[in-house]
């Protein structure tokens, strides 16, 4: 695997394609096309990390529109966009063409390598975000941990989701249900980063599922405390009388009406260090396993992955 | 003034300064690096200014929980370490009356630990709740004192001349008193009701609704600790405690004599805390 990054340039201009082939041949990997419609395979497979496009001066529909699809796709739509426009090309409306930096031709040769940087730099920095906690969304995470495997690096990872949530919902409606994903959130947030301010990461999953990654040393730790602290936390999320009683009553599955305790987290975890892993799935799927088992009544609970054998495929 | 004028007016007060001494020791926790959130959250919980703002901050609908969190080590792990020292930067001190609030300082404080204190003796399931509404009960007294400086000499004057409660000095002058402007802005901050409650009633304990025990116990504490001498509340008198309180408390001579030993040993650790200057 290449380490240098990839450029998609389209144009029909050859002589235009050259000056931008050389100027960022010693920085990116640059792969050329001249429409559209011929890079999008090569799109959709590999992700290239940035796009430039020639618009030119006529904003041909055609390749509009599949730029516009492009980046209203939640997976694209990370992938930066730099238009080239001709000197006096004036857009009347930024709508009708979704891109994310533009730059003219006569002002290619002192500026294109830096805003190549920076729209790659900004497209890292605003990763997709789950909307609700504003943590890194499921896009974010599966990027961050095949980066991890990618380059070698021993971690832990571990997943957490709530028991007894769903009653929860049921009794409170779903916006009582949110705040509580908010509070975890935070707190998982906070806890991770309070004990591994640099190199962990927190992400959340979607509805009651959470990732946080850390190094191996920290996550035990790190999962009893979130365990602890929401423990402490939760009882009022729930009306005085349910706090005082300590569970709530709500129908099951069944449709029967039954006692539920008061949430609780699971988590389980996995590492590295003697298994191996080589993609993401692999990681992910012994690290839910793992929270398969932490799942008991009440309380919360922890469990890490301590098999010494290659992942099985 | 009209009281929806008044309400309103209060109502915009972003945050509360607090006493000098706090601040000279705040910006000591602000600047080690290597404090714990456990230490700030220590400091923080022996000052009702800087619990307040915590409160305020994270019962806020930004970080989408409004009115549920009441204990500042939860406010503080929901916040994190940056958030919370953030915030504290921006702390700033009374212009006016800062003997009369270091006089409320101790009170507020003295009433936090007793209030502790008396929870625990009754078993109460999260005594450092009691303990938080404890320090805040009388938050209206640093709204009323922040927003109106120079009337609220001159109630302080005639409480004592006329030798009346603050709180009806208060009244007389304002047509409310400081328990109710400090519910105004407990609610106006999203604090939980449970706190808003105590605020509230603390001088009414019979009127409270849903946390009937903890003003009860709130109620006594400030009692106990104008009878101790320790800080001032705005005025020399010692009120009667409320009937239906003492009746909820149920509290016997021997335990009534066991909180206030305990009270005497942590008051004068207190004092050491507000007197230090290091
Ligand atoms: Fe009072
Ligand atoms: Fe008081």
């Amino acid at each position: 695997m290449s380490s240098l990054n990839t450029v998609v340039v389209i144009s029909r201009d050859m002589v235009l394609t050259s000056i931008m082939d050389r100027i960022l041949k010693d920085s990116y990997r640059v792969v050329d096309f001249s429409n559209m419609q011929s890079s999008l395979d090569y799109i959709y497979n590999s992700i290239p990390d940035m796009l430039i496009i020639d618009i030119g001066t006529d904003t041909d529909d055609f390749t509009v529109n599949i730029v516009n699809e492009l980046k209203g796709d939640p997976i694209f739509g990370q992938l930066p966009v730099l238009a080239i426009f001709d000197d006096r090309f004036v857009i009347q409306d930024w709508d009708s063409l979704l891109v994310d930096d533009y730059l003219r031709k006569s002002c290619l040769e002192m500026e294109l390598l830096t805003k190549v940087g920076l729209c790659m730099h900004r497209a890292e920095r605003t990763i997709e975000v789950n909307p609700l906690t504003r943590l890194p969304g499921n896009i974010a995470i599966i990027k961050q941990i095949q980066k991890r495997l990618d380059a070698g690096d021993i971690f832990a990872l571990a997943y957490a989701d709530l028991d007894y949530f769903k009653p929860y919902n049921d009794r409170y409606g779903f916006s009582r249900g949110d705040e509580v994903l908010k509070m975890l959130g935070r707190l998982i947030l906070n806890i991770v980063k309070g004990k591994q301010p640099h190199g962990s990461f927190v992400g959340h999953i979607g509805g009651d599922d959470f990732v946080f990654i850390m190094d191996s040393g920290y996550i035990e730790d790190a999962s009893r405390e979130i365990l602890d602290n929401f423990n402490k936390i939760i009882p009022t999320f729930y009306d005085a009388e349910d706090r005082v009683r300590g569970f709530i009553e709500s129908v099951d599955r069944e449709g029967n009406k039954r006692t539920f305790p008061l949430i609780g987290i699971s988590i389980g975890a996995v590492h590295n260090k003697i298994r191996k892993f080589s993609h993401y799935g692999e990681i992910a799927e012994v690290a839910s396993e793992m929270k398969k088992y932490a799942k008991c009544t009440g309380g919360g609970c922890f469990r890490v992955d301590k098999r010494q054998h290659e992942f099985a495929h | 003034m009209d009281i929806q004028a008044l309400r309103s007016q209060i109502e915009k007060i972003d945050t509360l300064p607090t006493i000098p001494s706090v601040l000279r020791k705040l910006l000591v926790v602000i600047e080690n690096p290597g404090i714990s959130l456990n230490e700030v959250g220590s400091f923080i919980s022996n000052d009702p200014v800087l619990t307040s703002r915590v409160l305020k901050v994270v019962n806020s609908p930004v970080y989408g929980f409004p009115g549920r969190i009441s204990s500042v080590s939860q406010a503080l792990i929901l916040l994190g370490l940056n958030v919370v020292k953030g915030m504290l930067l921006g702390v700033s001190v009374f212009e006016a009356m800062q003997k009369t609030m270091v006089g409320l300082w101790e009170h507020s404080l003295g009433c936090a630990i007793t209030a502790r204190i008396i929870a625990k003796k009754k078993d109460l399931k999260e005594p450092e709740e009691v303990s938080v509404a404890a320090l805040l009960h009388d938050i209206g007294k640093v709204v009323l004192g922040l927003k109106f400086p120079d009337e609220y000499k001159k109630i302080m004057a005639e409480a004592e001349t006329k030798d009346i409660f603050i709180f009806d000095a208060e009244k007389n002058y304002f047509g409310i008193n400081h328990a109710d402007a400090g519910a105004w802005i407990a609610q106006k901050w999203n604090f939980p009701y449970r706190l808003v409650e105590v605020i509230e009633y603390h001088h009414k304990p019979h009127l409270s609704k849903n946390v009937t025990m903890q003003t009860a116990i709130v109620h006594l504490s400030d009692i106990l600790v104008r009878i101790k001498g320790f800080g001032f509340a705005g005025d020399n008198f010692v009120p009667a405690i409320n009937n239906a309180a003492w009746q909820m408390l149920d509290l016997s001579e021997a335990d009534l004599k066991d909180i206030i030993k305990e009270m005497e040993d942590s008051l004068s650790q207190a004092e050491d805390f507000l007197l230090s200057d290091e």
